[in-house]
């Protein structure tokens, strides 16, 4: 029963950070309408610059972290300022050409990794214990990294409801020729928040390489694992998103002690086509978009 | 018309630009076998690179290209086929022929499975879901203890690149023959109909799941074939290569950079991108996935099309019209075509009863009646927002009623789907007009033809005579972009017909039509009504049908209002409050 218990804790630990991987991934198909097939790769490539700030030139984590999302966030826009606006999306083949797109950069990104960093496996040693609660062993990382993600999930939602540009952000996602239509700049509204997706990947790429160690290639897993999270929440949707974020969390954790590692990243695309097929508008349906 | 005659361009007969091609295709293989053959172990290695692309790119094409369902996981395929030619080898000890031929027919029967559940994904979700089946069969080879778990295994190979070249470089060119003729067949037209717009596919009578799981299998199958010859070449096999992301982003680049949904693009973007990637792989092996990856986004930025969209749309490289051009009219034009046996039924061949649609709180289509005999014409007008056209999903299949019933021909149409509705005699236009972008106005008009008559000689004779009755015989080989919009509607009243419907269903047919693309049109619906055709048609105002509606049936708010001959319906009081508001309802209410 203790066993349980700690799985379902660690579950929902685990639940945060998945959240927190996936909310950018979230915005960005919130408001365009098109998924970012680099999204795991800028996770990857922000836990890398994480790792090397932190590990060669010795910042602090509390500098180094926000650093990384912040270079993301500059590589975002250049992205969407440079490469993706010239994909006009009103065009029917517009979605398919964006998709091809950020195909083609996820190998950009990963190979570029790859040149930098090498293909070992790579992690910062940091908050390594672990507390107990009872009989629930509870780590620290996790611990930070979840209440992090929960944090990070406020603030973008609060961003989004009570802020200007996130009140234009949202317009754009609900009606992009409304919204211009308004005066807003929808150009440069989605430059910011497909750089701000980008961050939030560099962010949460900067916390998670704590707890597992990254691989250069391991970008399209966590894509997929991302999407995942989102198209079970209904894509955009973000109480939806954090629901899924704690089953999957639970899933891949039970999977992981009961059926192996192997078996465990098999599950994570068994629930993924299983999502798609049988439960396409996600656990809430239409409800709670942005 | 004469002006049109005149500058319409000169074609190559279809027959000469397949030889021309196929007289291409041959070089390309004549030169690949020659190189093979010199016995330089480098070159036959380099042309087996090559082919093997090629395959693959057109594999990938049939599905991603022709059908328009993109896939990041197609490598799947290629992985089954290595994997199953290795165990039959190793463990079957078949000899290769029969083992990759074998393989081939496992993964592409394994594909129809897949493809049932794949295809129910669209876009971005078959994409992502293809790249996630990709990686459950590398995990699933991971476990595979017959083919040493992620280890992989050594498999008895051929003596020497030479031999494998040559096979390969025989079968990526019949594949490119094979897709070559698929795009001049039955099933070519409907996967490219899907392609441009599934519903309207759907209601020209194509059974959009057949034809996307046969394209999905064809494609299977050349993916399958590429991974045995794979294994027999190089002799070793392991699941991080079989399933290697690498080759699912070089052949989406090779079909991409070539010209992605025709012939010639797979093969020329897979000769050219296997040589980049080669050249590429040797110089500068660490940077070669960053460069092809860069190129995959310039290329979808800049050259959607690919290099094909350089050349000239109707040049002898591109893609031949099917079936075209239609012959010269017949002298003494054939009456239009109607079902007999049903015309001949007695009795209203479409009633609905007490039909209701709910979306949330908000009732579309409230207990609407609703019955047209053959041969009559029934005018449907409401305002904005009456429910009209939810009443056209409901009576052509592609809703399901909330409550009531829908009856054709005397068999109820609950759980039919509209593709078999469509066949049997409901033909219907859409609201917004969705003709097929990428096919010409003949296209359009053959696919609806096709779902008709089993023969080919039936179906070209029918599609000509309507592209002749409605005046679009001229431009049988524009897209339909290139009409001005009374013309586009036009053509899709053709495509209608073109089912030889019983009942024809015009949702707003003739709205931004002249005064005289309106009197053909009535004059082709008179027809059609004279042989027993139903017709129902929505209109916003009446004067477009009242000169052919013996009656009119008004609805508001899902509702019917008023129901009679056109004049004394102008007059209800209760139709005028319906369009202007009650406080015009005195007021005479002539213009409508």
């Amino acid at each position: 029963m203790a066993t349980f218990a700690t799985l379902v804790v660690l579950g929902l630990l685990w639940g945060g950070v998945y959240l927190l991987m996936a909310e950018g991934l979230n915005l960005i198909y919130g408001v365009m309408k098109v998924v970012n097939l680099a999204h795991g790769d800028f996770i990857v490539l922000g836990g890398l610059l994480a790792l090397t700030l932190f590990g060669r030139y010795g910042l602090s984590p509390v500098v180094a972290f926000p650093l990384a999302a912040a270079l993301l966030f500059v590589i975002g826009a250049a992205v969407q300022g440079g490469v993706l606006e010239r994909i006009p999306l009103a065009k029917p083949e517009g979605e398919l050409r964006t998709l091809l797109a950020t195909f083609g950069l996820s190998y950009v990104v990963a190979n570029t990794s790859f040149l930098i960093w090498g293909s070992q496996f790579q992690s910062i040693p940091f908050l390594q214990s672990a507390f107990a609660v009872g009989p629930i062993a509870v780590p620290q990382g996790l611990l930070a990294c979840s209440l992090l993600a929960a944090a990070l999930a406020v603030a973008v939602h609060a961003w989004l409801r009570h802020t200007a540009v996130g009140r234009a952000v949202r317009a754009t996602a609900q009606s992009a020729l409304g919204a211009a239509a308004c005066g807003l700049n929808v150009r440069r509204l989605r430059i910011v928040t497909f750089a701000l997706g980008a961050a939030m990947a560099g962010g949460a790429g900067a916390l998670v390489i704590a707890l597992v160690p990254f691989q250069t290639s391991s970008g399209g897993d966590l894509t997929v694992q991302a999407f995942t999270l989102i198209a079970l929440g209904g894509l955009g949707s973000y109480l939806g998103a954090w629901l899924a974020a704690e089953l999957l969390g639970i899933t891949e954790v039970m999977a992981q002690y009961y059926l192996g590692s192997d078996a465990a990243a098999a599950v994570i695309y068994l629930v993924f086509i299983a999502v798609l097929v049988f439960r396409p508008q996600g656990l809430l349906g239409r409800t709670m978009r942005i | 018309m004469s002006a049109a005659r005149a500058a319409r361009p000169r074609f190559l007969s279809d027959r000469a630009q397949f030889a021309l091609q196929a007289a291409l295709l041959g070089v390309l293989a004549a030169s690949g076998l020659l190189i093979a053959g010199q016995g330089n172990g480098y070159a036959a290695q380099l042309v087996f690179n090559v082919a093997l692309s090629v395959l693959l790119a057109t594999g990938w094409n049939v599905i991603g290209g022709m059908t328009g369902y993109v896939s990041f996981g197609q490598v799947s395929f290629f992985g089954l086929g290595a994997y199953a030619a290795a165990i039959g080898v190793l463990h079957l000890a078949l000899p290769w022929p029969i083992a990759a031929l074998l393989a081939t027919a496992a993964a592409t029967s394994l594909a129809v499975p897949l493809g049932l559940i794949m295809l129910r994904l669209n876009g971005i979700f078959f994409a992502l879901g293809m790249f996630g089946l990709a990686r459950i069969l590398q995990i699933a080879a991971n476990g595979l203890n017959i083919t040493g778990g992620p280890m992989g295994t050594t498999v008895p190979a051929a003596e020497g690149p030479a031999l494998p070249a040559a096979v390969t470089v025989v079968i990526a060119a019949a594949a490119a023959g094979v897709v070559a003729a698929l795009m001049r067949t039955r099933l070519g037209l409907r996967l490219m109909a899907i392609r441009d717009d599934p519903v309207a596919a759907e209601a020209a009578g194509v059974n959009v799941w057949l034809a996307k799981v046969a394209a999905f299998c064809i494609g299977a199958g050349f993916a399958a074939i590429g991974g045995a010859l794979y294994v027999w070449n190089i002799g070793y096999l392991d699941p991080s290569s079989a399933f290697a992301g690498t080759i699912e982003l070089q052949t989406v680049l090779m079909v991409l950079a070539g010209g992605i949904g025709t012939v010639w693009g797979p093969v020329g973007g897979g000769i050219l991108m296997s040589l980049l990637g080669t050249v590429l792989w040797a110089r500068f092996p660490m940077e070669q996935q960053i460069v092809l990856g860069a190129l995959t986004m310039l290329i979808a930025v800049a050259l959607p099309g690919g290099l094909m969209s350089l050349l000239p749309r109707r040049g002898w490289m591109a893609r031949p019209p099917i079936w075209g051009p239609p012959r010269e009219a017949s002298e003494g034009a054939l009456p239009l075509a109607v079902r007999v046996a049903v015309a001949d039924t007695p009795g209203p061949v479409l009633v609905c009863r007490n039909l209701g649609k709910r979306f949330g709180g908000v009732a579309a289509v409230d207990g609407v009646d609703l019955e047209v005999a053959p041969g009559e014409v029934l005018a449907v007008i409401g305002p904005n927002g009456a429910g009209k056209s939810t009443l056209f999903n409901l009576l052509s299949g592609f809703a399901v009623p909330s409550t009531g019933e829908v009856e054709f021909a005397g068999c109820k149409i609950a759980n039919i789907r509209p593709y078999v509705l469509a066949r049997r005699g409901v033909a219907r236009t859409f609201q917004t007009s969705r003709l097929f972008p990428t096919l010409s106005v003949w296209e359009n008009v053959l696919l609806a033809a096709i779902s008709r008559h089993r023969r080919k000689a039936h179906a070209v004779a029918a599609a000509t005579e309507l592209l002749e009755r409605m005046g679009l015989r001229e431009d049988w080989a524009r897209l339909p972009q290139g009409l001005p919009p009374g013309r586009r509607r036009l053509l899709e009243i053709a495509r209608a017909l073109a089912l030889e419907p019983s009942v024809l269903l015009l949702d707003e047919a003739m709205a931004g039509m002249t005064g005289p693309e309106i009197a053909q049109v009535h004059q082709v619906l008179r027809a059609a009504a004279a042989r027993g055709c139903a017709i129902v048609a929505i209109e916003h105002v009446l004067p477009a049908i009242a000169p052919l509606a013996a009656r009119v049936q008004v609805l508001d708010f899902g509702r019917t209002i008023a129901e009679g001959a056109p004049a004394e319906v102008l007059h209800d009081p209760t139709v005028i409050a319906a369009y202007l508001g009650t406080d015009m309802a005195g007021t005479e209410f002539a213009h409508a």
